[in-house]
């Protein structure tokens, strides 16, 4: 179903003014959507909580939705849902440390579980930071900026989850 | 394994890992949202906040307050040692923080701020730590910000890949 389409067809009855910044919410960050929740549940490990934290997100962007100038609608949202996403995972630390439980239902890597576990051994910052420059196609400077972090960390955290992923998956390399 | 088959994997995989569909919910929070409180909560947040804050994009409480787009775009950093930057070519990546701190101080560089990352605990110092590595940092609101990695695992990176951390 196309995501953007689908929820359009839900819109009540309202008066324009209030329809359209609806409609234009949702045929913008519909379609981006999913590929939220992908990258969410690479970073948080649990699609449940990838769920959970992509509807937060979504939230965040309507309650902002006017002052966003509509430039880089993707940048924008997977910004506010990988903070959203590291402010979890903080309090998910605390949480484990005052009850000494709460079990997390990990996905499984699918049909490439070895890299799966190579990439979850990563800093969850790091883990973004890769996806978000290989899979989504961000430079340095923008994955620095989507993160809150200089773009010669952003660097330094690849150069080094390289090596780190060859390593784990073809332990002979040399990660040169 | 090449760097390109290591890309195509990391590809496939994003593109395994469970999606959603855009909920409801946003609307329902939104609609609750009606203009009459939308203006209280616009001078409300400008009262206590401030429009400056709001600029920069402040946290305020577990709230964030997001990032535009042009902020996105216009609010970059650039490391330090970029083309172009100040400290181009200075080769300070590897250094020891002290080694660093001299070799600012001796380019006129002494208002430097230290950001220290250790094993996922950021700090914020204001002389050179006593070990670590030195990451390009960038110069932000006229401070020159340099990074340090002191996490256990770390390894150096470029020329200093593998090299024992100062």
């Amino acid at each position: 179903m196309d995501a953007a389409s689908g929820v359009g067809s839900e819109l009540p009855l309202a008066a324009a003014s209030e329809t359209e910044p609806a409609e234009a919410f949702a045929s913008t960050v519909g379609p981006i959507y999913p590929d939220l929740v992908r990258r969410l549940v690479l970073v948080l490990g649990d699609a449940e909580e990838a769920r959970d934290v992509a509807q937060d997100a979504a939230l965040q962007a309507w309650r902002a939705w006017e002052r966003f100038d509509g430039a880089n609608p993707r940048g924008w949202l997977y910004t506010i849902g990988l903070r959203l996403a590291f402010n979890r995972l903080r309090s998910r630390r605390r949480w484990i440390q005052a009850i000494r439980r709460l079990e997390p239902r990990p996905w499984d890597g699918g049909s490439d579980p070895d890299l799966w576990q190579a990439l979850r051994a990563l800093d969850p910052r790091v883990r973004a930071a890769v996806l978000l420059q290989v899979v989504d196609g961000y430079t340095q400077a923008e994955v620095a900026s989507m993160l809150g972090v200089p773009r010669g960390t952003v660097a330094s955290w690849w150069a080094r989850a390289r090596v780190s992923l060859r390593r784990q998956l073809d332990p002979e390399d040399d990660g040169g | 394994m090449n760097e390109t088959e290591l890309e195509a994997r990391l590809t496939s995989l994003a593109a395994q890992a469970p999606a959603g569909e855009l909920g409801t919910g946003w609307r329902s929070a939104g609609r609750r949202r009606s203009a009459a409180a939308s203006i209280a909560l616009a001078a409300v947040l400008a009262l206590a906040v401030g429009a400056a804050a709001l600029a920069a994009g402040v946290a305020s409480g577990a709230l964030v307050i997001p990032w535009t787009a042009g902020q996105l775009g216009g609010n970059l950093h650039p490391a330090a040692e970029n083309p172009g930057q100040p400290l181009a070519g200075a080769r300070l990546e590897c250094m020891s923080p002290r080694r660093a701190a001299d070799y600012l101080a001796a380019h006129g560089f002494t208002k430097v701020a230290w950001e220290v990352d250790a094993d996922g605990v950021t700090t914020h110092v204001s002389t050179p730590p006593a070990h670590g590595y030195v990451v390009p940092g960038a110069i932000v609101d006229g401070t020159l910000t340099i990074v340090i990695d002191q996490r256990a695992a770390a390894t150096g990176a470029g020329s200093c890949a593998g090299a024992p951390m100062p």
